[in-house]
């Protein structure tokens, strides 16, 4: 189990491709028997992991794209990057998490 | 398990060029889909073979197309397989320029010089251990020159009324070869219930008729190229019915049935692109149906925005 806290900072697998459309994504990896469709935020999450900026800026910035409750849209991102990273989409780029 | 250990000998003496002894001085051009595939080092029992195989699809040489010549292999090359069943699935390793591949009594490899073309090595050299290894060859060669042309090779039925056509998708055991004999008792044109091709041409996406097929056998006659007008995902259930799926999921859909192309991972770009093109293109939809049902009014119903 990867532990993913605000400070986590994640990127995309090298092999990792993605499309977006129409909000969602479709996202391939090497071992291509397997494609998988995220949603709105999966998509945005994906997105935003550039291996600079940390899952609790993630937050930040998908908190004025979202309505709803703040709490539960950061519960939504560490559990969808938890969730990318154990299926090998993300990972942790080291030594740079923030503190 | 590396490249080629489960089908060769030697994995390691792979052919490292397009070159060999050839089999003869033979020919035959194929007019396939994202063609014509010009064979060339073939001996007469191997040409004969493929006409009788292929048919009318058997164009002029003196076309050309994409050029593959066919070299000896000696039989202890290769490894011997049960194949009781089996699940055969060619081994590939890609590469930016080239593709190398291994299977049943085969090797093959795909170059972009910066043409594509190809080279294939076999021990057989007549009736169907030749056309099956020939064949495997040209599946794999055709979603290649498909993707090539902003096309795509997809595991699938296609269907048609002869004005319109419809794709199903699904990998073996998904009820391919079940939905095409619904739709032929139903009076629909089966054109593969296995593999079929679709390229763009000005105005649309085209459902293109390819020789391969899958228990339903050969399909004679029909058009050779219909207009596509929906993409359906199947699934077998009592609760027959259409459940619209998103861009996303047809795309998602469309990546997992496209063979070869999809383990590859310098032409994942270009595979993602096209198949992109088609998920916006063409409405797509989840089809539960019956083995005994009406899936062919079912398709007849869909109406097109």
């Amino acid at each position: 189990m990867i532990s993913i806290t605000p400070a986590t900072v994640l990127r995309r697998r090298s092999d990792v491709r993605y499309r977006r459309i129409e909000g969602e994504a479709v996202v391939l990896r090497q071992s291509a028997a397997e494609v998988l469709v995220l949603n709105e935020v999966g998509a945005s999450v994906l997105d935003l992991a550039d291996g600079e900026s940390s899952v609790g800026e993630w937050i930040d910035a998908l908190r004025d794209e979202y309505e709803g409750d703040s709490a539960t849209l950061a519960r939504d991102v560490l559990a969808f990057a938890s969730e990318l990273a154990e299926a090998g989409l993300l990972e942790p780029v080291a030594g740079k998490e923030e503190p | 398990m590396s490249f080629g250990a489960g089908f060769l000998r030697h994995p390691d003496l792979f052919p490292a060029r397009r070159a060999g002894e050839p089999w003869g001085d033979r020919a035959v051009a194929l007019d396939v889909a994202g063609g014509p595939y010009l064979l060339s080092g073939l001996a007469a029992t191997q040409e004969e073979a493929l006409r009788r195989r292929f048919g009318p699809l058997c164009g002029p040489v003196e076309g050309g197309g994409t050029a593959s010549r066919v070299f000896r292999a000696p039989a202890a090359d290769f490894l011997p397989i049960d194949t009781r069943g089996w699940e055969y699935t060619l081994d590939l390793d890609p590469a930016p320029d080239a593709l190398r591949v291994a299977g049943l009594h085969l090797m093959a490899r795909l170059g972009w010089t910066p043409a594509l073309a190809g080279a294939l090595w076999t021990p057989e050299t007549a009736g169907e251990e030749w056309t099956s290894v020939c064949e495997n060859y040209l599946r794999l060669l055709t979603a290649y020159r498909l993707l090539e042309q902003g096309g795509a090779l997809l595991h699938s039925a296609g269907v048609t009324d002869g004005e319109r056509a419809w794709l199903l998708l699904g990998r073996s055991g998904a009820g391919k070869t079940t939905a095409s004999r619904l739709c032929l008792a139903a009076g629909g044109t089966v054109l593969s219930d296995d593999l079929n091709a679709v390229l763009f041409d000005e105005k649309e996406a085209r459902l293109r008729k390819l020789p391969f097929t899958g228990d339903l056998g050969d399909r004679a006659g029909g058009p050779e190229s219909v207009p596509l007008r929906a993409v359906l995902r199947l699934a077998q259930g009592t609760e027959e019915g259409l459940r619209p799926l998103s861009p996303a999921a047809a795309l998602a859909g469309l990546v997992a049935a496209a063979p070869f192309v999809n383990r590859d991972p310098f032409r994942r770009e270009a595979l993602l692109a096209v198949l992109e093109r088609l998920a916006r293109a063409v409405p797509a939809w989840e089809v539960t149906f019956a083995r005994e049902g009406r899936l062919w009014a079912i398709l007849r119903s869909i109406s097109i925005p």
